[in-house]
């Protein structure tokens, strides 16, 4: 049995949408399933069934090719809101067990804190296991589960081993466990630091946690992300496990593009689009934002998420805007269409009061603040297209 | 968690212990977190602490989360690491072979032969404990199944638990006799179906498991009501009598676990029946 300082379960359904469309029409267990919308350009696979994976076929792979892979798979379009009900439902299995439960960014992938659940439901291994037999009893999918003292050691157990296979990790095991993976199976490496590790021939976890913080901030350059990193190669997450019932603070937008884009136009039309959306949301709530979030998908079923965090909270368009871009340049990095723009404003606040330093500085601030108490002003009592910034024209569809 | 005026438990004490008792005496896992709250263990013992403390007072325990996962070699070797020489640890069998035969289970024996390898080596492994669901009722197939599973672990000291009582079949005795394998004695509540209470001897070392009588919780589905029980003295005295001094003079030797951790009652009722028999002249530590 574990018992550590925090006894975090992670449960993770693999292949996700296949697990969901076989629970809905058993017969599919009997054959390879690829996930993929049919009819499009291009279509590229969103998801595909351990037999179609062993075939070759691969996420984001164009439909045509995995075709001629495997020429007996059922090929069944994606029912986005099919797998966020089925998470939902994942949710509430769960939920009886403890009242720190969260969804994880993708769908089938919770989080659950069980630290101090151990005379109501007994060790965390077995309450873990208990899910996992609910869930494959009553919503006919079978969750990886895993236990460790904190979500991104639970993350990563869930990776590792051989398919629907269990990993308990327990309190010291942390090095032993991170040294063999490889960098970009760890959550929340960023892509440069990625390459620049791969420049210096540290492709394991274990090769960067050789290194001392402050080789770690020469090779990185940068002092924040140097101590993020020697963190998460030693196993430290402080993270915490959100309540089940809490609501989040957070606002969150988003975008579904008419027919899949790389037209920069376009997507930052609607980026802008989204951010009007927000921030008129975040003023009338009176809060600022110290994150703000980019959640992008791709055609091909690829999801990217990176954020940037301002100096200061804010809740004014222009400001907004700038580290939304920030942010999209990160996400924004294949060559594959965008499908799917989320904006996510979180770490919320009520406005800072501290008044700016510089004249000329405070003027602009100023100057954007009436801008946008004006536009709302206006949109509120004549509707949100009564007035539109012109990067937004080349977007249609307002979100 | 308890302070100061926590009331620690009677210890054994090394001193008293026989490493090469004839009966060894523990329980089924030992790192359990309100062992500490209930005065077992010190206060502020980690995880990573508890097997040290454990053994201050036992000389044996039954690993049940290779139960839930297979052992992996490298912290099962770690684990044998953290307990003084001559310690054993009986492992369970993990549910992939028995609860919820997976289709490749066979490559799993290899694992998990090759994960316990450590406690082999070091003649630290004390049985391998082959637990059976109460649903494994003797039937055809199953008998099928439990047969290449045996065939399978051969060389390990195997021990067999059933949980339904159509097993209770002198021909399986028989059978158990010629492998070698051990039939695990239980007490458990007095529920239809369960296996009963029996102190047939199958092999040179007996393995028994206390699983408290809580009838109530039995079916809940919630550890801690299924094993939320105490076993009163005179209960144990009645146990040691028809069950534990026949299979004694029967065997070599003998494993005894209690399953009934909440609250650390195992703890305290394996401490309670060392002592006891102890006092009735039975070699036990």
């Amino acid at each position: 049995m574990l018992t550590a300082e925090r006894s975090i379960v992670h449960l993770n359904v693999v292949d996700f949408a296949v697990a969901v469309e076989r629970a809905l029409e058993p017969r599919l267990r009997e054959r390879p399933v690829i996930v993929a919308p049919e009819g499009t350009a291009r279509a590229c696979v969103f998801d595909m069934s351990d037999e179609a994976y062993r075939a070759g076929v691969r996420k984001g792979m164009p439909l045509d090719r995995a075709h001629r892979i495997i020429r007996d798979a059922a090929v069944l379009p994606p029912h986005l809101d099919r797998y966020e009900r089925a998470t939902a439902a994942l949710f509430n299995e769960a939920k009886p067990y403890s009242p720190l439960v969260e969804r994880a960014d993708e769908n089938g992938h919770l989080f659950l804190d069980v630290t101090g659940t151990g005379r109501l439901w007994g060790p965390p291994p077995d309450v873990a296991w208990r899910i996992r037999k609910t869930a494959r009893d009553s919503l006919g999918f079978d969750p990886v589960w895993t236990v460790a003292p904190n979500k991104l050691l639970a993350k990563v157990a869930s990776r590792l081993g051989r398919p629907n296979e269990t990993c308990i990790v327990e309190d010291g095991e942390e090095a032993g466990l991170l040294a063999p993976v490889p960098m970009d199976l760890l959550p929340g490496v960023e892509r440069e630091d990625l390459e620049r590790l791969r420049t210096l021939r540290l492709r394991k976890a274990g090769d960067v946690a050789a290194l001392s913080l402050g080789q770690l901030e020469v090779a990185l350059g940068l002092p924040s992300r140097a101590r993020k990193l020697h963190e998460l190669v030693r196993g430290i997450d402080r993270s915490e496990v959100l309540p089940a019932t809490a609501r989040r603070p957070v606002v969150r937008v988003e975008h579904t593009f008419a027919a899949d884009t790389n037209s920069a136009p376009l997507v930052t039309g609607a980026l802008y689009g989204l951010v009007e959306a927000a921030g008129a949301e975040l003023r009338e709530r009176q809060l600022a934002a110290r994150r703000i979030g980019v959640v992008l998908d791709y055609s091909d079923g690829v999801r990217v998420i990176r954020s940037a965090t301002p100096a200061e909270a804010t809740a004014s368009d222009r400001a907004l805007y700038g580290h939304a871009s920030e942010a999209l340049r990160r996400a924004w990095v294949r060559r594959v269409r965008v499908r799917h723009l989320r904006l996510v404003c979180d770490r919320l606040i009520f406005p800072p009061a501290q008044l700016n330093l510089f004249e000329e500085e405070a003027h602009d601030v100023r100057k954007g603040k009436g801008l946008d108490r004006a536009l709302d002003k206006i949109r509120k009592k004549y509707g949100l297209e009564a007035v539109r910034v012109g990067r937004t024209l080349p977007v249609q569809q307002r979100p | 968690m308890q302070g100061d005026s926590t009331v620690r438990m009677p210890v054994a004490g090394r001193a008293e212990q026989k490493a090469n008792a004839g009966i060894r005496i523990g329980t089924c896992g030992y790192s359990y977190a309100e062992w500490v709250e209930s005065g077992f263990y010190p206060a502020g013992t980690k995880g990573g602490e508890m097997l040290r403390a454990y053994a201050e007072h036992f000389s044996v325990t039954e690993l049940n989360y290779t139960w839930y996962q297979l052992p992996k070699a490298s912290a099962i070797e770690r684990q044998r690491k953290q307990a003084p020489a001559g310690f054993l640890f009986a492992a369970k069998l993990t549910r992939t072979m028995t609860h919820e035969v997976a289709a490749d289970w066979r490559t799993e024996v290899a694992r998990y032969r090759d994960g316990i390898r450590p406690l082999q080596e070091a003649r630290q492994l004390a049985a391998v404990l082959v637990q059976l669901p109460p649903e494994f009722g003797r039937t055809l197939n199953n008998r099928k199944h439990l047969a290449v599973v045996l065939n399978e672990l051969e060389g390990l000291p195997l021990a067999v638990e059933f949980r339904n009582g159509t097993w209770n079949h002198e021909r399986v005795f028989g059978e158990f006799e010629r492998r070698g394998v051990t039939l695990v004695a239980v007490d458990e509540p007095d529920l239809p179906g369960l296996f009963p209470a029996l102190n047939r001897v199958t092999s040179p070392q007996f393995y028994v498991r206390f699983h408290g009588r809580n009838a109530k919780g039995w079916r809940t589905g919630n550890m801690q009501s299924k094993f939320d029980y105490s076993y009163s003295d005179k209960e144990l005295l009645d146990w040691s009598r028809r069950y534990l001094e026949p299979m004694a003079a029967r065997a070599k030797t003998g494993l005894v676990f209690f399953n009934n951790h909440v609250r650390a009652q195992a703890a305290r009722n394996a401490l309670a029946l060392l002592r006891l028999l102890r006092s009735m002249g039975l070699e036990a530590g």
